[in-house]
């Protein structure tokens, strides 16, 4: 079922309602991989709601999603899809990463715990290597020396360095980013955009909902521009800040100068 | 500020004169008043008591660790501590029905925790050792025409059965509550995270939910226990020697009430310390973050 030149995110006219209300509305866009994708648009467009249906972690009411060429959270049977169960789902899961805006860390366990807790709890490994790979990756996103510590003592930038660290401790195929510096002052969020930007240069792919034109701007390789549950714009990163073509895009880009 | 120059404060202050002058902070002499109160009438509840030469400290003494009594307080200690650990079973399996968002077990879950918690302790107690065998004359289990158990249930249903079946399903109505309240606490995005890194359900409630919830649970559960060591004595009632019964058939001969009430008191007390003791030790396993 892998198609290796499947694309790293397919959503085939995805649609999604919170009762009466659409939050997302046809939508359909590939995403190749190795591709950074800057989600971006005003407060209640609908992208969180796009990277939670990307990993399933909120259901869809149509269309598809697949990730690597396998569709996510569903089977299908004929003409209709059945939700996947538990397991199955979860398993799926194993392969998307994903960073929130206010990080979740667990708070009951050390920075070390919350990066080996994947690996031990979900793929089985010997502790002793789980920790071993999560303190390479707590020295990748430089905090070596902050294993020890619980959540609570670690600022909020060093917080979600440990997350998306957490994050890379399954080895996913592509990242989904919701918001990862919303939650952060100016500072801060410097060293979390320095990390992903690490993963960037690294070739994964990233899916990043955010307002930070330093990511925007500074390293996403595509904007995809959603208004009301829709993509209205998807262009290369430099020819949307160019010339941005829909009008909300153009308001959107002259608040955030 | 420090130095040369010379900076409002310094003028304010008053210059070097104010680190030679003393704070002092506010005396609550109302509070001291009150407090002289309280002692002297307590002298004169104590000396009263005193004075009225009922209580022999001998007596007290000649019981205080008399086999019998022992015997009632270890009897006491561990119905509640069984009781309690039926109860936390019962209370986890109820709670998690009451949050799975299944209609039938969340009104099963709901109409238990109703009842049990709605009725008298002993009401329930009484019920079990007196109606219930009446009710249900035998527990017999048969498969395909294979009778598998027969018991009669005047043989299960002992005062002590009937006092730990009680007990128990009570102080499970119970921690049903505190347990829910404890997974209730637990933040939808550590539920999340957990499920963003592929953990399947019984993974998360295992791994992230239950420990987190812990350290509320806990400590409500500690005072659960202290409850519950003491409700034993309501086993007194179907005749169950524990404590408060072995205390009452004793003085119901002797006559010396307010000497065995006090024995039976202290041991209650050292069941409670003893409780406490556990909690705090539990507490510290699971802190606050």
């Amino acid at each position: 079922m892998i198609a290796s030149d499947a694309p790293a995110i397919r959503a085939l006219g995805v649609t999604k309602k919170r009762g009466a209300q659409t939050v997302l509305s046809n939508v359909s866009v590939d995403i190749p991989r190795g591709q950074v994708v800057a989600l971006l648009g005003p407060s209640g467009a609908g992208k969180s709601t796009l990277l939670r249906c990307i990993n399933h972690l909120d259901t869809i009411d149509g269309g598809k999603i697949f990730v690597e060429g396998i569709l996510v959270g569903y089977r299908e049977d004929g003409d209709r899809l059945h939700e996947l169960a538990d397991v199955a789902s979860s398993r799926q899961r194993r392969r998307i990463g994903m960073v929130f805006q206010s990080f979740n860390l667990f708070r009951h366990l050390t920075a070390l715990d919350n990066v080996l807790c994947g690996p031990l709890h979900v793929l089985g490994l010997p502790r002793a290597e789980a920790a071993a790979l999560a303190r390479k990756l707590l020295a990748q996103v430089g905090l070596a020396e902050k294993e020890a510590s619980f959540p609570n003592q670690l600022s909020g930038g060093q917080q979600q360095r440990v997350a998306i660290a957490r994050s890379l401790a399954m080895a996913p195929s592509v990242m989904l980013l919701d918001e990862p510096t919303s939650a952060l002052d100016p500072e801060l969020a410097q060293e979390v955009i320095a990390t992903i930007r690490q993963l960037a240069d690294q070739g994964l792919t990233l899916v990043i909902a955010t307002h930070e034109m330093a990511i925007a701007r500074g390293f996403a390789d595509r904007v995809l521009f959603m208004v009301q549950g829709e993509v209205v714009e998807d262009a290369p990163s430099a020819e949307f800040f160019a010339a941005p073509r829909h009008d909300r895009a153009k308001a959107f880009l002259a608040r955030h100068k | 500020m420090a130095g040369a120059t010379s900076s409002p404060i310094d003028a304010v202050a008053g210059g070097g004169a104010a680190a030679a002058q003393r704070i002092v902070h506010r005396r609550h002499w109302g509070a001291w008043a009150f407090g002289v109160l309280v002692l002297a009438l307590f002298a004169a509840l104590v000396k009263a008591a005193i004075d009225s030469r009922i209580v022999d400290l001998g007596i007290v003494g000649k019981y205080l660790f008399s086999t019998q009594i022992v015997t009632g307080a270890w009897n006491s200690l561990a119905l509640g501590t069984v009781a309690l650990g039926v109860a936390v079973v019962i209370g986890l399996v109820t709670a998690l029905m009451r949050v799975s968002g299944n209609p039938i077990l969340v009104a099963f879950s709901a109409a238990y925790v109703y009842l049990f918690r709605g009725t008298p302790m002993l009401i329930q107690l009484i019920f079990w050792f007196n109606a219930f065998p009446t009710m249900f004359r035998a527990l017999h289990v048969e498969l395909f025409g294979v009778v598998l158990m027969h018991v009669p249930m005047t043989q299960l249903i002992t005062p002590y059965g009937a006092a730990l079946l009680g007990l128990s399903l009570a102080e499970g109505a119970y921690m049903s509550e505190i347990i829910r309240g404890g997974i209730l606490a637990v933040d939808t995005g550590q539920r999340d995270a957990a499920r963003a890194i592929g953990m399947t359900g019984p993974t998360l409630m295992r791994r992230i939910v239950i420990p987190q919830a812990s350290r509320i649970i806990v400590p409500a559960t500690g005072n659960q226990y202290i409850m519950l060591l003491k409700s034993t004595s309501l086993a007194s009632a179907i005749g169950y020697l524990e404590l408060l019964r072995i205390t009452t058939d004793i003085y119901a001969s002797n006559f010396r009430v307010v000497e065995l009430l006090t024995v039976a008191a202290f041991w209650y007390l050292v069941m409670t310390a003893f409780a406490t003791a556990i909690q705090t030790g539990l507490e510290k396993r699971f802190p606050h973050r």
